[in-house]
């Protein structure tokens, strides 16, 4: 597939802060690619960049290989849904639809036959077909989000860009919203480019992931492959509910173990590319990949904690541990089903080795 | 809260606190005062005394004897002269205040270039044009040395046009002021998305800012129209018998002519028609609002 957009070494400095250093990032044709970060991680002012409504200080954004970095946005191919939708709140509904078809960028001017039925069946699209005479104010949240989703659409752009689109509607609204959107990009086969902070959505909705932190690329890559294997980790933090341990390579029983300071063992399996004894490293294990059983009888390979907190979430149980021993915390998310565990048990960890992704050296171990 | 449960005591009595001072100030400064205005209005006058009566002769008076007809009209265009020079001039500049102008300094800086000639005396700054229109003004001096004419021009002072410049000097911070509060509330947000869909600079402002700004482009003229109207010392220093505005009449009846029924009649007809023509300029003004 061919980068319909690329970021190359994008910065974007303000009097006295970075908001964005040097990123770089190729978004495929087509696809429905997430910027997630958390706030001033630079999501925003990267699409921001991408739509020209800022400019970059450094580095170049691409359109299907042709430099656009300083094409003002009304030039670009791209339409944007605002986090406020930003509806013109002079115009009614179907005035708003029609904005963009009736602008002398349209060349040759679109016809009113036209504008008529494509405004038409954009409103049907959004089901918004009964209010094309409300203005924006007699609207609820949800339905201003779908007028401006027909706003963004109805110019057939090849590139949507959605800055945090349903950070303003409820959780019910949103999840319904979610679903359109899935929908729509499965079914109009644009380039959706999508901001949110909100790492199960950005899941949910993508096929791939880009995570930012402090301005920069974290990770891009498919949801599974971040969820599975991050590369760092604050990519491992900032999705689901990682437990994040460091210890010491041993080796142990023809695979490798991770020896945790002050006690307690993991069990690497077969070695994993790139290990050797001694060596300091950093795991990850996904809180619902931990199993957990009552202490006694002590199984071979398990790991001694004690529980210290549980919350009952409804469809699980989330559990926090400390481990017996280095007093390292470990969170575990059960089905709800699971034998029932007091506060103080003590209870034995085990890991499946398969289920222990290592993230990489920590920074000044030896190699 | 429920419209038919009774409001207790105490909450009444709370209400009934602060609805007095307002209540006082409206009956002491404009409730008496007008009701003052139409008991004189109704009166006559015998060798320069009022006399009491309930005859609406100086009201009819107003619309059939001249110059009082006329010169209101006079002051009516002049305050509309007035209202749209003050809206064409502090558009660009409110325009500028409320979009162009990145840091809060350079906001404060044109904030206090409007303000600041408010801070010297009208009457000064009424003064200052005279010399500057004069005989012997800048502006016949300025032209004189560029050799344009060759003897100063007596037609920039002491007509109509004299006057409406200077109320325009005078007023147009007030319309900046309005225009200014209306297009800062303009979301950024609304305008980039009109450029993100494809509109040119032109079409945002002529489709998207104009209209949206249109309620304070309302209120800045009637509020200049309405001062400009009544004004009496721009027609009294630079306006020559030419421009004799309704207030300088009103001025002559009470203090030289002492026919004050005559005078309250010309005041509460110009309160009538100014009330009439604010509330639809005010109906107008509601409803070409946006709600944001």
């Amino acid at each position: 597939m061919t980068a319909i957009i690329e970021a190359r070494g994008l910065q974007k400095h303000y009097a006295g802060s970075v908001a964005v250093k040097n990123l770089s990032l190729d978004v495929r044709e087509g696809e429905f690619l997430s910027l997630l970060g958390a706030s001033g991680s630079g999501k925003t002012t990267t699409l921001r960049m991408i739509a020209g409504l800022e400019y970059p200080t450094g580095g170049q954004v691409l359109f299907q290989g042709q430099d656009i970095t300083h094409v003002p946005a009304a030039g670009r191919k791209m339409r944007m849904v605002f986090q406020d939708f930003a509806l013109f709140p002079n115009l009614i509904v179907w005035d708003n639809v029609a904005f963009g078809l009736r602008l002398r960028i349209n060349r040759p001017r679109v016809s009113a036959a036209e504008i008529k039925s494509r405004v038409g069946r954009y409103l049907e699209i959004v089901q918004l077909s009964g209010h094309a005479d409300k203005l924006p104010h007699q609207l609820s949240g949800g339905q201003r989000q779908r007028v401006a989703l027909a706003r963004a659409l109805v110019t057939d752009p090849p590139i949507v860009l959605f800055d945090e689109p349903l950070g303003s509607l409820d959780a019910s609204m949103r999840k319904v919203m979610q679903i359109e959107l899935k929908r729509l990009h499965r079914e109009l086969r644009k380039t959706f480019i999508y901001v949110t902070h909100d790492q199960e959505e950005a899941m949910g909705l993508s096929d791939r992931v880009a995570v930012l932190q402090g301005g920069e690329l974290l990770q891009l890559a498919t949801p599974e492959e971040i969820y599975a294997h991050p590369e760092s980790e604050a990519v491992a933090r900032f999705i689901g509910t990682a437990n994040v341990l460091t210890g010491t390579v041993l080796a142990a029983d023809g695979g490798f173990a991770l020896q945790l300071p002050g006690g307690g063992r993991i069990s690497l399996g077969n070695a994993p590319a790139g290990l050797s004894a001694n060596q300091t490293v950093t795991v990850m294990i996904r809180a619902e990949q931990l199993r957990i059983r009552s202490a006694p009888p002590v199984v071979e390979g398990g790991l001694a904690a004690r529980v210290d907190e549980r919350l009952f979430l409804g469809d699980k149980v989330r559990y926090e541990l400390e481990i017996a021993g280095s007093g390292m915390r470990l969170t575990a998310l059960n089905a709800s089903s699971a034998a029932r565990l007091g506060i103080g048990d003590p209870v034995q960890v085990l890991v499946e080795p398969s289920q222990v992704c290592v993230i990489g050296p920590r920074a000044g171990a030896a190699r | 809260m429920n419209a038919a449960a009774p409001t207790p005591w105490h909450e009444r009595r709370q209400l009934l606190i602060w609805l007095v001072p307002p209540l006082l100030w409206f009956t002491v400064f404009m409730v008496i005062p007008y009701c003052l205005l139409f008991y004189y209005s109704l009166g006559s006058t015998e060798y320069m005394t009022f006399k009491p009566g309930f005859s609406p002769a100086n009201l009819i008076r107003v619309f059939r004897t001249e110059p009082y007809l006329s010169v209101l009209l006079k002051s009516a265009r002049i305050g509309a002269l007035t209202a749209l020079g003050a809206t064409v001039l502090g558009y660009p500049v409110a325009f500028c205040l409320a979009f162009h102008t990145r840091t809060p300094r350079a906001k404060f800086l044109i904030y206090l270039l409007v303000i600041v000639p408010w801070w010297a005396a009208y009457l000064v700054k009424a003064y200052a044009w005279k010399t500057i229109l004069g005989t012997n003004g800048l502006l016949n001096a300025l032209l004189l040395k560029l050799h344009l004419i060759h003897e100063p021009l007596t037609l920039f002072l002491y007509n109509q046009f004299s006057v409406v410049l200077t109320l325009i000097y005078i007023f147009t911070p007030f319309a900046i002021l309005s225009i200014y509060a209306q297009l800062e509330r303009i979301p950024t947000s609304i305008i980039e998305a009109a450029s993100n869909l494809g509109a040119s600079t032109f079409e945002t402002l002529t489709r998207i800012i104009i209209p949206l700004s249109l309620p304070g482009v309302i209120a800045g003229a009637i509020i200049t129209f309405a001062l400009a109207t009544g004004d009496f010392i721009a027609p009294a220093l630079l306006g020559g018998s030419n421009a004799i505005m309704i207030s300088n009449v009103v001025i002559n009846l009470l203090g030289v002519a002492f026919d004050w029924p005559m005078a309250a009649s010309i005041g509460i007809v110009v309160i009538g028609v100014g009330t009439a023509l604010i509330s639809v300029a005010h109906y107008l003004e509601h409803r070409s609002q946006a709600r944001f």
